[in-house]
């Protein structure tokens, strides 16, 4: 089956002669002519169960709503994988803090908040989600639905229904070795992988934005979970967890494909950094704190300065105090003290940075410095939910006249 | 059941049905569930085909509960998601002999029965045409390879592993109050959702003894029951 | 604390103890009026009605109470939590530490020990801390909060604690229930609970 559909996309590529280049690149197919069409009574009738499945998942809690991030993810969206194509997409953002993105036959992608944090470029995001919507296009998910369903025709797009809904099921069942990676639940083979990545890097090619991000992604994700293992003591990455590991090209294999079909002429096109840093800015404290508070030290530390390498920011040094503050060990508060202390020079206004200061001040026995920062963060958010409790923590002043 | 509770056939109540809650997924080695799409998608099909067909044989008007849209969606998914975990509280700490609450075994005694998802139910769409809302609630997890080893494992060993969990609900819940009366439930339901048959079978299971309703009952596994044993 | 693999056990050994008679309840009946001491600690409390204090070993000096079950209504108590030790057991030391409580832990951290502990142990992304006032506490200065979360069972819970630090250990009471309808059921009978806890 894979075997016809190779030969059908390089018959379309002989088809469509595109932009001669250096590598024997296949073309992308035809635009795709909005999302499949169902046949007969028994797909209408699932395609309908489908729409109000999806109308569920849009009432979940999970759910993102925010209007200007889901129009930007779109937007990175629709720049890699052209109008056309993105035109019958719906895109979701759920509030989930691992990486992870997938698409349904009928057109349905989530992106997890995690992925957000992770990537730092619209080329990047870009990459992951044209990657994804190379599953979608080849129509990978629908090839495995067919090879497993035995006795009937009728194609089941719950491939999408209640599990698409965003559950912690979901979430567990991700974190579950066996899982593939940017995906649904189908272990996608490693062809398949190879052809989504192929599909996804030509998306890149043709696009206004540079392929070469691609490798970048993967890279960073595998030294998140090094350091990760690096900081519990533990010798071996588990990287198997990055489900990609499992059924995917082993990594030197894989970077270096994604590094071969990006074409070499498009590496000096804009990555659309800034433009990403600018849009996430908003987002970036929430997903971070979401983060932190997982509990993992060492993916935590890593990826808040994966972050500054783009530059030290207000919220970056914030996050990082937080972190330090809530492992507590001596060395960590005092850690903690100066990486508010760099948030509030950058932001004065910043308020939960001055309580964070105030009580790692405090509790590395600078009593003085950590009343007034506490002070501080009082002045600047009076009505703060533990407002109360931290200005007990200050001794009474004779109150201004 | 709740004490005092009947329902004749025929009694011109109307019982609102609202939309199944189901779930079908594949048990992990490590027990974790992984959702399957396509099976849900099945079970959901066929039991919504079982279910009309048993309608009439309620012997009550039975309504199907409108299409929820915002606010009315969520509120209706948060009642589904009570109903679940007060089904399996009933389960598990009234029912299931040897982990029984000690003061519902009191009640047991008494012959109380004495839970509910609280009078917000009268704010689910549809309900202002009803009496009674029929919540159905099927959660099956089908054995992986990894847990049918281990079955085979234990079957040596002397050890039961079930594989696969298979828990359904079916709950009567008064619209006014918000008063479970009636909870069919078993851990260890027969028919396996993901085909027609099994879908009808299931949907019995789980409306047998269903107040004034005439479906026959199935020997198949044990349900449990209240009783005011013990 | 309420967490899910209890109903997964459960059905389990549903096929393993269906047909065993009738074995004494695990869970403990604690009656009214009468004065009982908590998880092996000086704590005690005096119900004001029957709970039942639920089976189970969630953590070193903590313990479960529960009206109508667990994931319907959750007093857990946590009766004086070391310095350097997490709230529950942790399952794995190594690969899913716990956050700790420490001998540096001031009480307006408390509520973000309980946060951190509830997001990594339960895996959940949804926690919001909705209030933080100063109360008493076992005779001494504490912290009250309240919070809201959406649980692995995708059905928000409300939560309310009580915590102080008394002799270098954390002692915290909360209760946990859905927020349609059994937090306000239950939360007075948990508050007139709380009002009778004494150390010595």
């Amino acid at each position: 089956m894979i075997g016809r559909l190779r030969l059908a996309a390089s018959a379309l590529g002989l088809a469509l002669a595109l932009v001669p280049s250096a590598h024997a690149e296949p073309a992308l197919p035809p635009p795709y002519a909005g999302a499949y069409q169902p046949q007969g009574v028994d797909e209408q009738g699932l395609w309908r169960q489908m729409d109000e499945e999806e109308r569920r998942f849009a009432e979940s809690d999970m759910v993102i709503r925010d209007e200007a991030l889901n129009t930007y993810v779109r937007k990175v969206l629709c720049d890699t994988v052209g109008q056309d194509r993105c035109g019958a997409t719906r895109v979701y953002i759920v509030r989930v803090p691992w990486f992870n993105a997938s698409m349904s036959p009928n057109g349905l992608m989530q992106v997890y908040s995690g992925l957000l944090l992770r990537v730092h470029s619209e080329a990047e995001l870009g990459a992951v989600l044209g990657h994804e919507f190379g599953h979608f296009e080849a129509r990978h998910s629908l090839e495995e639905l067919k090879a497993r369903r035995s006795g009937t025709d009728v194609l089941s797009w719950a491939l999408v229904l209640a599990n698409l809904a965003p559950s912690y099921d979901m979430v567990r069942a991700y974190r579950d070795l066996q899982l593939t990676i940017i995906g649904n639940f189908y272990r996608f083979n490693r062809d398949q992988e190879r052809e989504a990545d192929g599909l996804g890097i030509r998306y890149l090619n043709s696009s206004m934005l540079r392929p070469q991000a691609a490798a970048q992604v993967w890279e960073r994700l595998m030294a998140e979970f090094a350091a990760d293992a690096r900081a519990k003591g533990l010798k071996k990455p588990r990287f198997d967890r990055i489900p990609f590991y499992s059924t995917h090209p082993p990594e030197a294999e894989r970077a270096a494909t994604l590094a071969l079909l990006a074409r070499p002429d498009a590496a000096q096109r804009d990555d659309g950094a800034t433009r990403y840093r600018a849009a996430l800015a908003p987002w970036i404290p929430q997903l971070l704190d979401d983060q932190i508070k997982l509990n993992d030290f060492g993916a935590s530390e890593f990826l808040i300065q994966s972050l500054a390498e783009g530059g030290w920011t207000a919220p970056l040094w914030h996050a990082r105090g937080e972190l330090h503050r809530m492992r507590g060990a001596p060395r960590d508060l005092a850690n903690a003290a100066t990486f508010y202390g760099e948030a509030v020079a950058l932001d004065p206004n910043h308020a939960e940075a001055h309580r964070g200061l105030g009580l790692s001040l405090l509790k590395t026995g600078q009593p003085g410095p950590g009343q007034q920062a506490l002070r501080r963060y009082l002045t600047l958010k009076p009505d703060a939910p533990d407002a109360k409790l931290i200005g007990m923590m200050i001794p009474q002043e004779v109150p201004a006249p | 059941m709740r004490q005092g509770f009947t329902l004749p056939a025929q009694s011109g109540k109307t019982i609102l049905l609202l939309r199944p809650a189901i779930k079908v997924s594949e048990q992990s080695t490590g027990g974790l569930p992984e959702p399957r799409a396509e099976w849900t998608d099945q079970a959901r099909a066929h039991i919504d085909a079982a279910l009309v067909e048993v309608q009439r044989q309620l012997g009550n008007t039975v309504i199907v509960a409108p299409e929820a849209y915002g606010e009315d969606a969520r509120r209706v998914a948060e009642h589904m998601a009570l109903f679940g975990a007060v089904s399996e509280a009933v389960i598990q700490y009234q029912f299931f002999v040897g982990n029984r609450l000690p003061t519902k075994k009191r009640d047991n005694k008494a012959g109380q029965f004495d839970w509910s998802l609280g009078p917000e139910v009268a704010r689910l769409p549809g309900a202002d045409q009803a009496d009674y809302a029929l919540f159905l609630y099927t959660n099956d997890q089908y054995g992986s390879t990894g847990r049918k080893m281990l079955q085979i494992v234990g079957l040596v060993a002397g050890v039961g592993v079930t594989s696969g969990v298979h828990a359904g609900y079916a709950g009567l819940v008064d619209l006014k109050t918000g008063d479970l009366l009636w909870l069919n439930a078993d851990g260890q339901m027969g028919g396996d959702v993901r085909e027609a048959e099994g879908a009808r079978k299931r949907v019995r299971q789980l409306l047998e003894d269903f107040p004034g309703s005439a479906i026959p009952k199935e020997d198949a596994a044990p349900t449990v029951q209240p009783e005011a044993t013990p | 604390m309420n967490f899910r693999p209890i109903f997964r056990i459960a059905a389990l050994a549903l096929a393993m103890f269906a047909l065993t008679p009738t074995t004494a309840s695990a869970h403990k009946l604690r009656e009214r009026g009468v004065a009982v001491t908590i998880a092996d600690s000086p704590l005690t409390v005096t119900p004001a009605r029957d709970w039942n204090r639920l089976d189970g070993h969630i953590g070193k000096h903590v313990e479960s109470w529960t009206l109508d079950g667990g994931q319907l209504n959750d007093v857990t108590f946590y009766a004086g939590i070391e310095p350097g030790k997490p709230l529950l057991r942790e399952r794995s030391k190594k690969r899913e530490p716990l956050p700790k409580f420490s001998a540096a832990t001031l009480l307006v951290e408390l509520p973000e020990l309980l946060e951190t502990t509830y997001r990594s142990y339960k895996q959940i992304a949804d926690f919001r801390v909705v209030n933080v006032q100063p109360a008493r506490f076992l005779g001494q200065d504490g912290v009250l909060f309240t919070y809201e979360y959406v649980d692995q069972d995708e059905l928000t819970r409300q939560g309310e604690a009580n915590a102080a630090i008394i002799g270098g250990r954390l002692y915290m009471v909360s209760f946990d229930a859905p927020r349609l309808h059994y937090f306000a059921r239950g939360i007075e009978d948990f508050r007139r609970l709380v009002e009778t806890a004494r150390l010595p």
